[in-house]
């Protein structure tokens, strides 16, 4: 009934392999155009991060991003700063539920808005959405799985958003913000954020030993 | 007909898993399948955040058995779910440890799963997210769009929902036969057989 095709495959048994199997990943295909990138010497990228888009993609000291994450600069300057990290299947400068890619309207002194900008020490975790058109995601925040953040939304610093949550387009969310349950707010007090930054330094660390970066593919 | 057949959806191995081809398992030498496994496509497993620090003195051994993800029999992970290694600073270091999965271990289209441990016989609906080092018991039903959040214990017997995630009830005497996953098994592959009614 169960006939055992004789490709090689990513097989794994349940005993201890005996030779390497590598990770054969399906082709990710790379669609779209493909962005002019800055990149700093010393941060991650994987292999198979989906960087797409027209306008520059920013990536800044130490940060991480994870395979299959996407970058999608089409609305507008997508800026990741230092030590960030950027989950697998996260999305940075995403459209909106209707699929308009937002930009964002010039800022006091005329210049415009970049797509999405990341402060130092942000984590977007697994699956979040954040949509372009001038959105602000301030140093320290933790997006959380899942989580959709509008077009235009500026999010304060060490902010938790966590799991499934939403913040509405052009949102202002006040510093130390936390968002949980269905929508709702409370105040961070803990006055932790000086130990998250150093947490959030040695898991970059490890992660950086941990996956292959390949920058020059994107450049 | 003395063709070679053509490319199925999934790659069947001899311990009975079906894996599709269009998963991303991430460091396969570090996930484990126990056996009769179906892999939806789609599907992502990080096996490559694995635990860096040695559990023991292993020294023979070396990273030979670093397992980032066990997961165990008639197993059914659907489409979109990912299922990734908890991680937290342990002595100074920051880690990853593993995710241990059960058997009979139902997973929900578009979950993301960041448990320690998985018990068997448990049922996770979809869109769930499990958060870090959280613990599921056995016969655990887990429903729709749960987050069940990081290091929260769920009982065996009960039912789990919301978010955060509350035991809002408990598996009745005779609900036990739902968890079984072998017909669900059969169903899926290469060469589908129909559900038995």
């Amino acid at each position: 009934m169960s006939s055992a095709t004789p490709s090689p495959g990513p097989s794994s048994s349940s005993a201890h392999g005996h030779h390497k199997r590598h990770s054969i990943l399906p082709a990710v295909s790379q669609s779209g155009p493909k962005p002019p990138v800055q990149f700093s010497s010393s941060c991650t990228i994987a292999d198979s991060a989906l960087l797409t888009g027209a306008h520059t993609i920013i990536v800044s000291t130490e940060s991480v991003i994870h395979p299959r994450a996407r970058l999608e600069s089409l609305g507008g300057r997508v800026t990741v700063g230092r030590r960030c990290i950027v989950h697998e299947r996260a999305c940075l400068g995403a459209a909106d539920l209707q699929g308009r890619y937002h930009k964002g309207s010039p800022d006091k002194e005329g210049r415009s808005m970049g797509a999405v900008t990341l402060g130092d020490y942000v984590t977007v975790e697994v699956g979040a959405q954040v949509e372009s058109g001038g959105t602000v995601i301030g140093e320290g925040t933790t997006v959380g799985i899942g989580t959709r953040v509008g077009a235009g939304a500026v999010v304060g610093k060490h902010c938790t958003l966590t799991a499934n949550s939403t913040v509405a387009a052009g949102e202002a969310i006040p510093d130390y913000t936390v968002i949980y349950s269905n929508g709702l707010r409370r105040v961070d007090r803990r006055g932790v954020s000086d130990l998250k930054n150093k947490a959030q330094a040695r898991q970059i660390d490890v992660l950086r030993r941990m996956i292959p970066s390949n920058p020059a593919k994107f450049q | 007909m003395s063709r070679r057949p053509p490319r199925g959806e999934y790659i069947e191995t001899d311990t009975g898993n079906k894996v599709a081809r269009k998963a991303t398992l991430v460091g396969t030498q570090n996930i484990m399948l126990g056996g009769k496994t179906v892999i939806q496509p789609d599907v992502m497993i990080r096996g490559d955040l694995a635990r860096t620090i040695p559990p023991a003195q292993s020294a023979s051994g070396g990273p030979a058995n670093n397992t980032a993800v066990a997961i165990g029999r008639y197993c059914f992970l659907s489409k979109g779910c990912i299922l990734r290694p908890p991680g937290r600073m342990y002595k100074g270091v920051f880690t990853f440890m593993p995710l241990r999965l059960g058997d009979h271990v139902f997973v929900g289209p578009g979950t993301v799963v960041q448990a320690a441990q998985i018990g068997n016989h448990v049922h996770i609906g979809g869109k769930v997210v499990v958060g870090e080092f959280a613990i599921i018991k056995d016969y655990v039903k887990v429903l729709d769009g749960s987050v069940v959040p990081p290091n929260m214990v769920i009982p065996s017997f009960s039912i789990v929902a919301g978010q955060p995630a509350r035991i809002i009830g408990e598996i009745p005497e005779g609900g036990i036969e739902a968890f079984e996953l072998r017909d669900l098994y059969k169903t899926v592959g290469n060469n589908p057989q129909p559900t038995a009614s």
